[in-house]
């Protein structure tokens, strides 16, 4: 299964397994990580999942961002980073595997 | 009733024989829930000759395909396009993208959640005062004390606009019996708006609206040209009250019910309050605020190997998704862990997904972790009494002994 690392606030690693397909928000929220709110569950409504991804590269090999995650983006409570991203819309595929996201603080 | 079987071999949609806006199945539809859901993928309502779904797969499919299922019919059972009843159309959900996504665009900048988050510490300084007065009485009426007293202290203030308690009940009333079939529900529900309709109209202009609210917003943003088309200001803020009042009222209100009646799953938001925002979530499963809501097929049609007449309403009927056993298992069962927000249809899903979910999310967390952390036990002081109303699910009495902690 692809492996993801989130970098928490408190600059702890967490490395999660993630399922193809399923969204690094789930696992986050699933493994009980707090740095991860989500509390709009993937609905593009709350901008509490915010995360950056590390490396460029990575970021080429996510998802496209949707015109909808684009304006969230600009509603989240840490300034929107160039490689930020909603982790709710990161949806694992065989290439993320390795993905490394520093976890926005704060989310609310 | 037809031939189920045989219905589905001609791939025509099962006959259900059942009316879902009967008084009975209103105060408690779960019967009919599960005959919508066993029919088939999707069935045709003879007496109002509408097709309607209940399974949580095809419920989301109708709600996210717009190009299939249109929302410009309107969401009530009539087709507002057509000759009938008028009432004024919603703009922005009454819409399809590319049309609907240019307003609620504008909308969403003014209901963002940085937006929300100005707003929390005031829906928690008033879920403070509101719960330490509570403490102080011995049985309560979680309808109106609790779930009717908050949102109309905090709300109005939000959106810019005075909700007077009997006005705002009324014009409620009116429009979530308004969206369903002309029967004694609606008619007296009309009647009794009668003396509030000059008010609801005159509030929702410009020269009545609060500074500094969302509403104002609105307005400022139409003034700056925000907006693809001029009038649209106030007929936001009309969906804003309408939609936000209502709603998060009903969501309120299952939440106390669902916590009283599993005192279990009460001990968890009492231990840990910041769970508050849980059970509200999981109620809107189990008892979504809106019993119904309709898109209409753009031409014909396949859905789960079912074909479909063009030009019909299609009724996606939210409790019934969110109790399927395909999705959720033991669905009849009030777990605050289970975490299906963004998979249960209490807000909807797809273009149109409730644009104020975050205000309702906010304010029911505030008043319930309020509650959380001075209660220690919600009991029920009587049977629950659901209140009928065509489009919605809602609760009229709530007999409740709250113990402190």
């Amino acid at each position: 299964m692809p492996k993801v690392t989130l970098i928490n606030p408190d600059d702890t690693r967490t490395e999660l397994e993630v399922a193809v397909g399923d969204s690094v928000m789930r696992a986050a929220t699933a493994a009980g990580l707090d740095g991860i709110v989500g509390d709009c569950g993937g609905g593009l409504s709350c901008s509490t999942c915010h995360v950056v991804i590390v490396d460029d590269a990575y970021f080429a090999k996510a998802p496209e961002i949707s015109p909808t995650e684009d304006q969230m983006l600009d509603f989240t409570a840490m300034d929107r980073e160039p490689n930020s991203r909603l982790s709710c819309q990161l949806v694992m595929t065989d290439e993320m595997d390795g993905l490394v996201v520093r976890v926005a603080d704060p989310q609310l | 009733m037809a031939d189920t079987a045989a219905d589905i071999d001609r791939n025509e949609a099962p006959v259900l024989d059942i009316d879902p806006y009967d008084i009975e199945v209103l105060r408690s539809p779960y019967e009919f829930q599960e005959k919508l859901r066993e029919a088939g993928p999707i069935a045709l309502i003879p007496k109002y000759n509408v097709y309607a779904v209940g399974r949580h797969h095809e419920c989301e499919t109708v709600l996210k395909e717009f190009d299939k299922f249109t929302a410009k019919g309107g969401i009530g059972i009539q087709d507002i396009r057509k000759p009938g009843d008028f009432r004024v159309p919603n703009r922005m959900l009454e819409n399809d993208p590319p049309d609907h996504t240019s307003i609620r665009n504008v909308v969403m900048k003014y209901l963002s959640p940085i937006a929300i988050r100005k707003m929390k510490q005031k829906f928690d300084e008033r879920a403070a005062t509101l719960a330490d007065e509570l403490m102080e009485r011995g049985e309560i009426d979680g309808v109106e004390d609790i779930a009717e007293t908050y949102i109309l202290d905090v709300f109005p203030e939000a959106v810019g606009i005075d909700l007077p308690r009997p006005n705002i009940l009324a014009i409620g009333e009116m429009r979530f019996n308004q969206s369903g079939p002309q029967n004694a529900l609606y008619h007296a529900a009309m009647e009794k708006a009668q003396p509030y309709l000059g008010w609801f109209e005159s509030s929702c202009q410009r020269e009545g609206v609060r500074p500094g609210s969302i509403a104002d917003d609105l307005f400022a943003a139409e003034d700056r040209g925000e907006f693809p088309e001029p009038g649209l200001a106030s007929n936001m803020t009309r969906s804003l009250v309408g939609g936000g009042a209502d709603s998060t009222m009903a969501g309120i209100g299952h939440s106390l019910c669902k916590l009283a009646e599993n005192p279990d799953q009460y001990d968890l938001i009492h231990a840990d309050p910041k769970k508050a925002g849980l059970a509200f979530e999981e109620a809107l499963r189990l008892e979504p605020s809106f019993h119904v809501s309709y898109r209409t097929t753009s031409g014909e049609m396949e859905l789960s190997g079912v074909r479909l007449r063009p030009d019909t309403k299609v009724g996606v009927f939210f409790g019934a998704a969110n109790r399927d056993p395909r999705k959720f298992e033991d669905p009849d069962a009030f777990r605050i862990e289970r975490r299906s927000a963004g998979t249960h249809l209490g807000f909807g899903v797809g273009a149109h997904i409730c644009i104020g979910q975050m205000i309702a999310r906010a304010e029911a967390a505030s008043i319930l972790s309020a509650l959380a952390e001075r209660v220690k036990r919600i009991e029920l002081a009587g049977p629950p009494v659901y209140k009928p109303i065509n489009q919605m699910r809602m609760l009229e009495k709530l007999p409740l002994r709250l113990i402190a902690a």
